[in-house]
């Protein structure tokens, strides 16, 4: 540019003057210039293009393209302003001021709309929301913006990958017209989150558009609930950013959101302006931010910002960048060629030849299909377990077509070598597993764990750890002996998954064939930290800007892979311990860079490791699959498969709207109904979409069926969890009441002595009692309590506080259990966003004030800050509350409050005072001084009350622990499995456990929980006798042996429970917490340790948030039951063979005792003595030795007398339980 | 056996004997389940200390380094851990467990880097790291994750290959009784207490007085240069039991000699937030303190004894609310087996003695006009937003110093720092803070989540608001300039003759500089009064 315009200075035509002012916007996915004339502010040329990570070289492209259509201005005569995240080092060597980008955007927008209020824009990598707002004593306008943490998904970049998922062209997006009647959950917090969810949508049938307007509103709410800040978005409301200009369903979904919580907070807006004109896209939104710098810079001294020409951004580009990179950078993946020559030939995938047939051949085999995430994958194998073909498939939206397209793949590799095909069996897995067992009559339909499992044994025999990294999933699973002994497999928030390396090759612009080439010429590598993907791509902007090149960054991201396997899924840093044998499989694996990078890692921490590639490593769950199928169909003889030809001729349709929506729970769920037809015409129907099994019947007589059925069940396999957590919060205790007027009490007279001391003095006195006008009033006053955090282990203290008050046992009210439209309805309160058990409070503050309270007034909401609770576990340092959930009630108040006070407005008063539960005095005064006022009793009532409240509370944990000690007791005698519920208390509220004890429960399993294991040192120390001999605890109830530093109340609790589980033969664990949970974190370790020492089998899902995980949920309960069921059986073996051993054992007593009495008979003639012994043999054993004694079978069963153990406390009749009695026949 | 009378000891011998070889048939030989047991390895003894190396660190640079010294003048061998960097984050994210908050990351992580580094780049063999080092670290109440560091230390250090070596806690709630495992090696006293709190407070004031300095001289990096010299004369004073008062006094006259325009508008940001996260100077909060300073502002700093001072404000806080009730509860507030009284005594003793200290030390470096914050103060105008029994973390400090900051006018704009996972800062005091900016609208307040990564983005949002900050600084600089109806050329002649680094003039302004012209048109002392 500099040498055009050292030729000519003379302006071109579009600018009034000679100067020029350009605007730069480097953002993580483009580069956005704008040129403007200062005199006038008016554009007079812009354009913008994605950088692909080059943004210095695409920033000196468009200054080319500047300096050849202005080439007549003089480079002293150019301004340049710059924004956006990437422009840190280019700042430099173009000589341009920096702007920070969201000072850019505000002030062009107050600059063109004075008039705007709001502006949310959508950026590649980020989200901004911008507030105007007038300072009311000044009048001042200022603006107050807020940027989306890192946690946030609803930018550019999600909605790409998402779309790309749902298998929508981008032209069909830019086209796509919102429709809100057919909208399906997706988690819209984390990028990640929402990808597995719109997996689970695809995998489902979902159509793409619904799918999109879903991932929309998920974003939509989202950003309403969090990055508002609690702030009303008023009109007019500007919508800037890609996302928000290009898709049109986006902006009416911003529309149709923004006016509800209007209408919500009471917000007067003008209700005759077209809502496109309150909430609105402006022309060359895209430009806003490059726009605001210009105006920025017209605003600074006349020397700022000057250009200083191309040269310095072309050496900073050839060489400035390495200079800086040195120390923080890594090794590379490959030091040498001939390291990378070697590592090759041992590792590359080696071809697949597939199968030559002979013309007229017949083949029969059977075809194994797994339905992956991103792509589908069938093999076609012989009846001798030969692999003749294998078929890939990228998914295309819905299982059943890319099925069919697999099918006829195959059908033409055999017809077009002449030969014929006669698929003997048909076995899937993956995600379309269950869709294929229905339309297809799969004879097979096999969990991926398993499934990989079988195809890694083909090949390697028997190994010891096998890694599989899919598109989306990754699982690690642990071998003894041919069996699955443990597994890991990643939760929703992972990365180190195929989809990773792909996208960001693609945002590289690279196909991923090409990826590992690539990598290995990087000669150094950054350091990325493992973790979350969209943590990983904040990590890698950053370094983009540090000057990383293309090639280093895939090979740093490559490196990250076994990271994030080992590191952040498995979480077992010390590799030595699983073994030396390890088969990595899964997609990923052709991927050599990434090969590398974990046969590096693996070496590196094991010595002496072997780690083998499987031979097809992306069929490998479709090879288990077939296998699977070929000893299924063999050993029945049969297939259940409806043939080939019928299969790829399937007729299906795919139905979501009303009629579908399943009516039979509050959720209405929106299913789909997939119906196929065969040739034949055979029809069937898959159903998907439900939360909960009611979504499975269709009409109210299946439904009738269904309940009784899981009546049946419940009856044989009682569910603690549910049990609890109805039994909280209800009336189960009628408190003792209040002495009477006159009546005579025990005190104690407290007094401050002179030196400052206390003194204290035990006396009777009258009982102090309120007004029976006071009382009456109370009997009309109605309290309403969120049931959330730790009201559920603490529910009967303040229902039973309130009652004995006079508070009338209806007027105590309780919000609903969390439910998906609970949290839809009153989720746009937040201002934080910590774990969901916390953030879902302001969901159940709403039902209180607009559900319960609206149907019948409310006149408190109490919502106590419980700094301490109490716990059954002995000698603990402390007993906190999680800070949390103790100060969660603060954060309520403000969110309830900030902008309008919704309490007062609807003439609720909120009470939060914080309380402890662990000191009985102390807990007295401050209920006193919460109540005492508000409820008009007197500090004798209160106090009263307050040991009423705590009888309830011990009442409680009795019932629960009796209950427990029957369940235990059958497990025992029947030699079955229970699974433990380790959780946090709020684990036992549907909304947050999602159900998972329930498909334990529908699978045979009873379900326990902490609260219901027996508490009874002297019950408890047959399973703590070792440590208890060792000395390594004083009491079975301590968890000092294995945490000192033990604090907090619900994580101890936790923790006890899993020693017990590790110690009681007949518990299993499920394992859930929260995603964001500060207190589990510490405590996976010891839970690991704990549980792994003694082998008990145990599941984890460790990052539960607001949706439901169905998938994963899925795959774990499905993996989970396969070791339970073994188990269970080795439960059963075990005992069976005690029992052989004891009768063995018996009979050569008897055997012995015949010999020593044959001995005595052959001496007793000639000894005395010996005539003396056999009598006394004779006498003491006569009845033993009788033949016909029956060997007793060996009795675990504990003997209560002989212990001392105290007899389970009466059965309280507050709810119906229903259970077997032990012995009974089960279904 | 036919041949021999049986009896019915040998009759139980070889049944015994059949059984065992009946389970080895059946498959039911089974070893006894070795249940896992934390081994907790503690033990430091007295003869163990002249070969012993404590490792310590966490504060700051100047803290770290003092504090070295101070129990190095005890007799004791020790050693600073550098400044947690990105490094040590990745090594405690590889041997921590997950989801934990970043403070964890970053110190659990520094400990296992640095003896890692013992190990691979020393060749040192892990016995002999074991045998020669231990760690000693602060323990906590627990409402928080603070409480079970020690806890990730184990893990980490087990299984990063190093296990069996010592983790001792020094434990800031245990006040003088507590005891290191089984040994007296490290001696919890009061000649260690009072060692640690000189150190502490010296380090604070040294810290003050750079963060006011600096961002004025004229000279680039003739600030460090004094400090540096300042922290070495200090550690040679604490080294050899000296008295820090006279150390003090000649850090400030080597300070004093910085050159320093004070003229020059700058937005004063106040740093507050989680304790660690806003204290650390390294990648654990993007070198926070030394980006704004490179941006243009004036950094305020929280000083570590004012965690001292809360941390005694929660006992006197807890035993005053229990003195009074109809009996004693247990717990670790209740006051069973407790001497309320004198308990309460003890502490406010306590509290004056660190105020007093603190008040000789800061006046002896030159920290004209500045004064600890009043506990009670802070507690009582934030209880109605955090309520003063809410624990974990700063508990109700973040909120309250946020109203204090803005009520008087103490700096333009502040910075919460808030690190990822940090369960009281960004799960209860973000919430609660986002009321209080809407209650007061005026104020410029940036949370900001640190991560580790994502520095450019973290960097982005502060620059955002720095912006404002920075505006409303000129715009209070401006005003202060036309209230005294003098030039600026006329005003820097006379700073000349108030040129002392440490000068500090009275508080009007947010603005040091704006604050300065008032003073220097003698406006400033009247309108402060």
């Amino acid at each position: 540019m500099e040498t055009n315009a050292a030729l000519s200075c003379r302006p071109r035509d579009r600018l009034k003057g000679d100067t020029m002012v350009v605007g730069l916007d480097v953002g993580s996915t483009t580069v956005k210039a704008v040129v403007v004339d200062p005199s006038t502010s008016a554009i007079v040329w812009s354009d913008y293009q994605r950088h692909e990570t080059r943004q210095a070289e695409k920033t000196l492209e468009l200054l080319v393209a500047i300096g050849v259509e202005f080439n007549d201005i003089c480079r002293e005569h150019i301004r340049i302003f710059i924004t956006g995240s990437g422009s840190g080092p280019l700042r430099e060597p173009i000589g341009a001021r920096f702007v920070q980008e969201v000072n850019a955007v505000t002030m062009e927008v107050d600059h063109l709309h004075p008039d705007v209020r709001a502006v949310i824009e959508l950026g590649g990598q980020d989200a901004k929301i911008i507030l105007f707002q007038e300072h009311e004593q000044t009048g001042d306008k200022r603006a107050i913006a807020s940027m989306n943490d890192k946690c946030a998904s609803g930018t550019g970049a999600t909605i790409d990958k998402c779309m790309i998922k749902a298998g929508m062209d981008p032209d069909d997006a830019c086209r796509l017209q919102w429709d809100p009647s057919k909208l399906h959950p997706v988690a819209a917090k984390c990028g990640v989150f929402a990808e597995t969810d719109i997996v689970n949508l695809v995998k489902s049938g979902i159509p793409a558009n619904e799918i999109l307007c879903s991932l929309a509103d998920a974003i939509v709410s989202q950003n309403l609930s969090v990055l508002t800040r609690g702030n009303t978005l008023k009109p007019r409301v500007l919508l800037l950013g890609g996302p928000n200009t290009y898709l049109p369903f986006l902006q009416s979904c911003w529309r149709q959101r923004i006016p509800e919580v209007w209408a919500n907070r009471g917000f007067n807006w003008p209700k005759d302006v077209p809502v496109e004109e309150l909430i609105f896209v402006p022309k060359d939104s895209q430009y806003y931010a490059a726009l605001g710098a210009t105006i920025y810079g017209l605003h600074e001294p006349a020397d700022a910002g000057i250009y200083r020409g191309l040269d310095p951004l072309k050496t900073f580009i050839a060489d400035g960048r390495k200079t800086t990179l040195g120390a923080k950078a890594g090794p590379p993946l490959v030091s040498t060629e001939t390291e990378l020559v070697a590592f090759s030939q041992e590792y590359a995938i080696p071809t697949f030849v597939e199968a030559t047939l002979a013309r007229g051949q017949l083949v029969r085999g059977v075809i194994g299909l797994d339905g992956g995430s991103t792509s589908s994958k069938a093999v076609l194998m012989d009846e001798e377990g030969q692999l003749l073909t294998k078929q890939y498939q990228l998914s295309k939206g819905n299982p059943i077509a890319d099925t069919k397209e697999l099918l006829a793949r195959i059908r033409s590799f055999v017809h077009d070598q002449g030969a014929q095909l006669e698929v003997v069996g048909f076995g899937a897995t993956g995600y379309a597993a269950d869709v294929l067992e229905e339309s297809l009559r799969a004879d097979v339909t096999i969990v991926e764990t398993v499934a990989h499992m079988t195809a890694a044994m083909k090949y390697f025999g028997d190994v010891d750890v096998i890694c599989d990294i899919g598109g989306q999933d990754i699982k690690v699973l642990f071998m003894v002996n041919g069996e699955i002994r443990n597994f890991r497999l990643s939760n929703q928030c992972s990365a180190g998954n195929g989809m990773l390396l792909q996208a960001m090759a693609n945002q590289f612009g690279l196909p991923v064939t090409e990826y590992a080439d690539a990598a290995f010429k990087a000669s150094l590598s950054p350091k990325f930290s493992y973790g979350c993907a969209v943590f990983l791509d904040a990590d890698r902007v950053n370094f983009q800007k540090e000057g990383f090149s293309r090639e280093e960054l895939l090979a740093g991201l490559a490196m990250v892979l076994p990271k994030n396997v080992w590191q952040y899924v498995v979480q077992i840093p010390r590799l030595a311990q699983l073994g030396t044998r390890y088969v990595l499989q899964g997609g990923t694996q052709y991927n050599l860079a990434a090969v590398k990078a974990q046969v590096d890692y693996i070496k590196a921490r094991v010595p002496g490791a072997t780690v083998k590639i499987h031979p097809h490593p992306g069929e490998a769950g479709a090879i288990g699959a077939a296998m699977e199928t070929l000893r299924v169909v063999r050993r029945r003889g049969s297939s259940t498969f409806i043939g080939l030809e019928a299969a790829i001729a399937l007729g299906f349709t795919s139905v979501n709207d009303e009629s579908t929506t399943c009516h039979f729970c509050p959720n209405h769920c929106s299913r789909t109904f997939i119906d196929t037809k065969t040739p034949d015409g055979r029809t069937s129907r898959y159903i998907s979409g439900f939360s909960c099994e009611k979504g499975t019947v269709e009409s109210v007589e299946a439904l009738r069926v269904l309940e009784s059925r899981r009546k049946a069940l419940k009856t044989s396999y009682p569910n603690l969890v549910d049990y609890e957590a109805r039994l909280a919060f209800r009336h189960f205790y009628t408190p003792d009441p209040i002495p009477i007027e006159g009546a005579v009490i025990a005190d104690v007279e407290v007094k401050r002595t002179l030196l400052g001391g206390v003194r204290r003095k035990p006396i009777r006195r009258p009982i102090n009692r309120s007004s029976a006008d006071a009382a009456a009033r109370r009997r009309g006053i109605r309290i309403g309590i969120p049931r959330v955090l730790n009201l559920y282990s603490s529910a009967p203290v303040w229902r039973t506080y309130f009652e004995t008050l006079g508070i009338a046992e209806a007027n105590v009210v309780f919000s609903d259990p969390t439910s998906e439209e609970m949290w839809a309805e009153g989720s746009r309160y937040g201002s934080i966003d910590p774990c969901y058990p916390s953030k879902v409070s302001q969901a159940h503050i709403h039902n209180l004030i607009f559900r319960k309270h609206a149907k019948h007034r409310l006149d408190f909401i109490f919502f106590p800050c419980i700094t301490h609770m109490p716990t059954f576990v002995a000698g603990t340092q402390d007993s906190t509350s999680c800070p949390i959930v103790a100060g969660a009630p603060k954060v309520m108040r403000a969110a309830f409050t900030k902008e309008i006070d919704f309490f007062a407005r609807a003439g609720i008063e909120f009470v939060d005072d914080a309380v402890t539960l662990q000191e009985p005095h102390y807990f007295a005064r401050q209920m006193f001084e919460t109540w005492g006022r508000r409820l008009g009793i007197t500090e004798d009532e209160s106090d009263h009350a307050c040991r009423e409240g705590m009888k309830a509370l011990r009442l409680f944990d009795s019932e629960m622990e009796r209950r427990g000690l029957e369940l235990l007791e059958q497990l025992e005698d029947e030699h079955k499995v229970g699974v433990l519920l380790l959780g946090r208390p709020y684990h036992l509220d549907p909304g947050l456990h999602h159900g998972v004890p329930d498909e334990y429960q529908a699978l045979g399993y009873p379900i326990l929980t902490i609260r219901s294991i027996p508490k009874d040192p002297k019950w408890l120390a047959r399973f703590f006798k070792d440590d208890l001999d060792r000395g390594f605890i004083t009491t079975p109830l301590s968890v000092q042996d294995v945490w000192p530093e033990n604090y907090s109340t619900n994580s101890v609790q936790k923790v006890w429970a899993a020693k017990f589980a590790a110690r009681h033969p007949n518990i299993v664990v499920l394992d859930l917490s929260s995603f964001k949970c500060g207190h589990d974190a510490p405590t996976y370790g010891l839970i690991d340790n704990i549980i792994n020492s003694s082998g008990t089998p145990a599941s984890a899902l460790h990052d539960i948030d607001a949706n439901k995980p169905g998938g994963s949920i899925k795959i774990r309960v499905k993996t989970y039951a396969h070791t339970l069921k073994r188990f269970q059986e080795e439960l059963a073996d075990a005992a069976a063979q005690r029992s052989e051993l004891q009768r063995r054992v018996e009979l050569k007593r008897k055997e012995l005792l015949r010999t020593r009495r044959a001995q005595l008979r052959e001496n007793a003639l000639a000894d005395p003595r010996a005539r003396r012994a056999l009598d006394e043999l004779q006498a003491v054993f006569a009845s033993y030795l009788d033949e016909d004694t029956i060997v007793p079978a060996v009795d675990d069963a504990i003997d209560r007398e002989r212990f001392d153990i105290a007899p389970p406390p009466p059965q309280i009749k507050a709810l119906v339980f229903h259970r077997s009695a032990p012995g009974e026949a089960r279904p | 056996m036919n041949e021999l009378m049986l009896d019915y000891d040998e009759i139980e011998r070889e049944l015994r004997l059949f059984e065992m070889e009946e389970r080895r048939r059946l498959g039911i030989e089974q070893a006894p389940v070795e249940h896992w047991h934390d081994p907790n390895p503690q033990v430091f003894t007295r003869d163990e200390r002249d070969t012993t190396t404590i490792l310590l660190g966490g504060l700051t640079m100047a803290h770290d380094t003092l504090m070295t010294a101070a129990l190095s003048g005890l007799g004791y061998n020790l050693k600073a851990l550098a400044c947690p960097d990105l490094e040590a984050l990745r090594f405690g994210k590889e041997f921590g467990n997950r989801g934990q908050c970043n403070p964890t990351y970053f110190t659990v992580g520094n400990l296992i880097k640095q003896l890692t580094y013992f190990r691979d780049q020393e060749d040192m063999p892990v016995p002999e790291i074991i045998r020669k080092y231990v760690f000693l670290t602060a323990g906590a109440c627990g409402p928080c994750r603070f409480g079970t560091y020690v806890t990730e230390y184990r893990k980490a250090l087990a299984d990063s290959g190093f296990e069996g070596f010592r983790v001792l806690l020094f434990q800031q709630q245990g006040g003088l009784r507590q005891a290191t495992g089984d040994a007296s090696g490290l001696e919890i006293n009061g000649r260690l207490f009072k060692a640690a709190l000189q150190a502490v407070m010296a380090g604070d004031c040294l810290n003050l007085a750079g963060y006011r300095i600096r961002p004025y001289e004229v000279h680039p990096g003739h600030t460090d240069a004094a400090l540096e010299e300042c922290k070495a004369l200090l550690s040679a004073t604490l080294r050899r039991r000296g008295s820090v008062v006279a150390a003090l006094l000649k850090c400030r006259r080597r300070l004093n000699r910085v050159e320093v325009n004070r003229l020059r508008p700058k937005p004063k940001v106040s740093i507050i937030g989680e304790f660690w996260a806003m204290t650390t100077e390294g990648d654990g909060n993007h070198r926070l303190q030394r980006f704004l300073e490179a941006e243009g502002a004036e950094v305020e700093i929280q000083p570590v004894v004012t965690w001292v001072l809360y941390s005694i404000w929660e006992h006197q806080y807890d035993t005053r609310k229990r003195l009074t009730l109809r009996g004693e509860d247990d717990g670790i507030a209740g006051l069973k087996g407790k001497d309320g009284r004198t308990k309460v005594m003890l502490l406010w003793g306590a509290q004056r003695a660190v105020r007093a200290v603190f008040g000789v030390y800061s006046r002896a470096i030159g920290l004209e006009g500045y004064v600890l914050p009043d506990m009670d103060q802070v507690a009582t105008i934030s209880h109605q937003y955090y309520d003063n029994h809410l624990r974990g973390g700063e508990g109700h400090m973040e909120v309250g110093k946020l109203i204090q900051t803005v009520e008087r006018r103490k700096a333009h704009m502040v910075i919460s720092v808030k690190p990822f996972g940090c369960m009281p800062s960004s799960g209860v005091s973000d919430g609660v803070q986002s009321l209080i900016t809407a209650r007061y609208p005026e104020a410029i307040f940036t949370a900001i989540e640190t991560t580790g990564d994502g520095e450019v983005n973290v960097q982005s949002r502060i620059q955002m608001d720095l912006f404002k900050a920075r505006k409303r600084a000129e715009a209070e600089f401006a005003s202060a300039v036309a209230q005294t109806g003098l030039t600026l050329t006329a005003l820097e002649s006379k700073l000349k003759r108030r040129g002392r680094a440490l000068h500090h003039p009275p508080h009007i302004f947010a603005g040091t500089a704006a604050n300065q012209v008032l003073e220097i048109a003698k406006i400033g002392r009247r309108l402060a009064r």
